[in-house]
């Protein structure tokens, strides 16, 4: 074990990694073969981000209160549209009615991009956190739906043949069986839900806020603060990345006895 | 025989029907919806909607019409999906068959990946410029990973017995990787290219939504700023037709292709 | 006596001296190794029906791979005339119990993959692998795919690509152990039809006494894991032979009863 963590090719990564850094560090700040303005050097952005933690100009806010602004509005459209769509994609593929009249509606939104609703939730709800609020929403409600769906689609029949002859009701074999057996996919809809929830909140901030870090980046670039931009970006990496991490980290707890690849 | 195949026939015809069905009754239930209620002042009805965007054909919408902004948005997702499906499988095959490329790789990958798409658009303007290059960064960009990883992972799944098979045959080293490993990958590409799709026209959309003075993006901001719900609208379905279009072609493709993948039904 | 008898006059091809396998065991907990062969001495002699009969999980397949030349042994050797078989290679064929044809090539494809591989003149290669496919009843299937066909038929192809190389010995690991009992008897009687058409030597794994018995000129019991030989026995049945002829019950009774009971 300790021998693989030494190995040749941690160090290589190691190397390369910290390579890159160097490159473009002599790139920008010794050579200047870039302006600053198109390609900052490493040391000023990861200065800017952390001196964004109190500086306001000139997006008239700190890097927290743009962090708790974007978190916010992403985690309550991600809540609702995992709250309504999960069940949803459940009845759906549970119960025949649900499906019919849920089923048409569903594959007429579904080819649309969620981005695009940005612009009508604008025109119906203003440019305030709801009209954000609502294109989370519709970005995490989709694939919410379709995924839990599949899931319960998929339920062995195995499963509930033997479901059946323990004498289980049709609630219990949704509740019992079903439902258990569609975690994996109800999970998978989720991650994908709050990979697709972020991207639309970045571009939702970008085209229409006043708050959070989509507006933090596009305001760097309107004052050509490359810097800042940068920051913004790293810092909405590391929160994207760091979402993903607690939500697996959830469905480990929950989901047990995978098949499969890893763990 | 005849017999089963009329069956079919009439068992297709009477799926299409159902499947219709609802839909046209969810149209008429907008259409009124959008005639006798309320919801009339916030969006029109599927009939004028679908008028406006046989209207755009003719006459245009801003400076084209809806052909040449689908033309503009074709454009824009060919270079950009094109140039990352190419180098996104060169990547991913590099990464699944060299440890060292692994090594040297994939840490500035993950390092990099993790920034979703949009958020690189803001520096692609300043990188590139508000002209053409920066949405074919953008729709490269989301398209690229998807490839890769798609790719890579085909590679860590190509099913050993069938490598050992192809020994005890008699391939080389390098015989190995152009006969076995990557046509085994083929379905991984096919699937990496899907997703990468529906990311490349997402991330186009975006990009012409922030930046641009044509193209489908374009048109459906261009209705929000100017409070045009008919218009956001149009655009919403040209893009969706757009979509299910481009996605069409590339499962048609993927059929021709892996004749071997899927049962012939 | 009578494996002396057996034996006189003929010519080793395989021979396996001492051969020991063990596997490293890597868990979160503990390291350390498994042993699945231990002390494994046979040959097999030229053109012979040999079955390597074991129960469940004995260890067959890993010596299978060490024979073949798939894998190497952790102890011991094993040689092919006087060659040590370090690495696959074209003298030996195997067969597959997972069938393993190559599903994006067709029937043609697959039977040719080998002679292609190795650069033999196309129209000679083709010519080759049109009479296997003749022999092995698959005229007319040539431009198939693999998931077009049923177990049986994809079996017979996987028999004649690992006849394409004309190798000198054919592995058969478990060949027939994912088809179905009818299907199962059928290739049964195909196999020694082929075999008594191409003459080969043949070592087909199996943990079905029943296929044991009726196809094997010799078989060797191997003991359950970590495995080697238990004992050998000559079948001198007359071919065709009968299930349920009295002599054929007698030996597969006695093989039973000389076998280890696995878990």
């Amino acid at each position: 074990m300790k021998k693989d963590f030494f190995s040749k090719y941690t160090v290589i990564s190691i190397i390369s990694v910290t390579l890159f850094f160097v490159i473009w560090y002599v790139l920008t700040a010794k050579m200047m073969i870039v302006p600053a303005y198109v390609m900052p050097d490493p040391l000023k952005v990861f200065g800017a981000l952390l001196r964004k933690f109190t500086v306001k100009t000139p997006d008239g806010a700190t890097l927290g209160s743009h962090i708790a602004a974007s978190l916010q509005v992403a985690l309550m459209g991600f809540g609702f549209g995992t709250g309504l769509g999960v069940p949803l994609g459940i009845l759906m593929a549970w119960y025949k009615t649900v499906d019919r009249v849920a089923r048409p509606i569903f594959d007429f939104l579904r080819p649309i991009p969620p981005i695009a609703w940005i612009p009508v939730m604008i025109l119906w709800l203003g440019i305030g956190t709801e009209a954000r609020a609502a294109v989370i929403f519709m970005s995490a409600f989709i694939p919410n739906v379709i995924n839990s769906y599949t899931g319960i689609q998929q339920t062995s029949q195995v499963h509930i043949w033997v479901g059946r002859t323990f004498g289980a009701s049709d609630f219990e074999l949704l509740t019992r069986v079903a439902i258990p057996s569609a975690l994996p996919n109800i999970f998978t809809g989720m991650r994908l839900s709050l990979g697709t929830s972020w991207v639309s909140l970045v571009s939702a901030e970008m085209l229409a806020s006043t708050r959070g870090l989509g507006y933090m980046i596009q305001i760097g670039r309107q004052f050509s603060r490359t810097d800042l931009v940068l920051a913004g970006m790293i810092a909405i990496g590391i929160l994207g990345g760091l979402l993903a991490v607690i939500l697996e980290k959830v469905e480990n707890r929950i989901v047990k006895g995978r098949q499969g690849y890893g763990k | 025989m005849g017999n089963k195949t009329v069956n079919l026939i009439g068992k297709n015809s009477m799926r299409i029907v159902l499947t219709l069905l609802p839909i046209i009754g969810f149209l008429i239930l907008w259409q009124l919806a959008a005639m006798f209620t309320s919801i009339g002042n916030l969006m029109p009805g599927p009939i004028q909607v679908i008028e406006s965007l046989f209207i755009s054909f003719a006459k245009p919408l801003g400076p084209h019409t809806i052909q040449m902004h689908a033309l503009y948005s074709l454009k824009r997702v060919m270079v950009g999906y094109g140039s990352a499906v190419v180098t996104g499988i060169i990547f991913g095959v590099s990464l699944g068959l060299s440890k060292m490329f692994r090594a040297l790789f994939r840490p500035l990958f993950e390092l990099i990946r993790p920034i979703p798409t949009v958020a690189w658009i803001p520096i692609s303007i300043l990188w590139f410029g508000v002209d053409e290059m920066s949405k074919y960064f953008i729709v490269f960009y989301g398209a690229f990973a998807n490839v890769a990883l798609s790719v890579y992972m085909g590679i860590q799944r190509v099913d050993p017995v069938l490598v050992g098979a192809a020994k005890m045959l008699g391939c080389s080293e390098r015989q190995l990787t152009f006969k076995v490993v990557l046509p085994s990958c083929i379905p991984y590409i096919f699937s990496g290219m899907q997703v990468a799709l529906s990311a490349g026209i997402m991330s186009v959309v975006v990009a012409e939504m922030i930046n641009s003075y044509e193209g489908i993006g374009w048109n459906i901001h261009a209705g929000q700023q100017t409070a045009n719900m008919t218009q956001v609208l149009t655009g919403m379905v040209a893009l969706a037709i757009f979509g299910l279009l481009m996605a069409a072609i590339l499962r048609q493709v993927e059929r021709r292709m892996c004749a071997w993948n899927t049962r012939n039904t | 006596m009578e494996y002396q008898k057996y034996i006189e006059g003929r010519k080793a091809v395989i021979t396996c001296k001492n051969v020991c396998k063990e596997f490293d065991i890597r868990d979160r907990k503990q390291a350390g190794s498994f042993r699945v062969i231990d002390d494994l001495s046979l040959s097999i002699y030229e053109n012979e029906f040999v079955v390597l009969f074991g129960p469940g999980e004995c260890g067959k397949t890993s010596a299978i791979n060490i024979l073949s030349g798939l894998d190497r042994p952790t102890a011991g050797s094993v040689f092919q005339g006087d060659t040590q078989i370090t690495r696959p290679g074209i003298e030996r064929g195997v067969v597959y119990q997972s069938i393993a044809l190559f599903p994006w090539l067709t029937v043609m494809g697959n039977v040719e993959f080998g002679p292609k591989a190795r650069g033999i003149d196309r129209t000679q290669s083709r010519k080759r692998a049109q009479e296997l496919i003749n022999l092995v009843g698959l005229q007319g299937f040539e431009n198939a795919f693999p998931i077009s066909l049923s177990g049986g038929m994809r079996q017979r192809v996987g028999i004649a690509r690992a006849y394409a190389n004309d190798p000198e010995v054919l592995f058969m690991d478990e060949p027939f152990g994912a088809l179905d009992a009818q299907t199962r008897y059928m290739m049964e009687e195909e196999i020694l039809r082929i075999y008594e058409h191409e003459k080969r030597t043949v070592v087909f794994v199996t943990n079905n006494i029943e296929e044991a018995v009726f196809l094997a000129d010799r078989i060797i019991l191997l003991k359950s894991c970590p495995t080697s030989v238990k004992q050998e026995y000559i079948i001198d049945l007359e071919r065709p032979r009968s299930y349920t002829a009295p002599r054929f019950l007698e030996i597969r009774q006695k093989i039973t009863r000389d076998m280890d009971k696995a878990l």
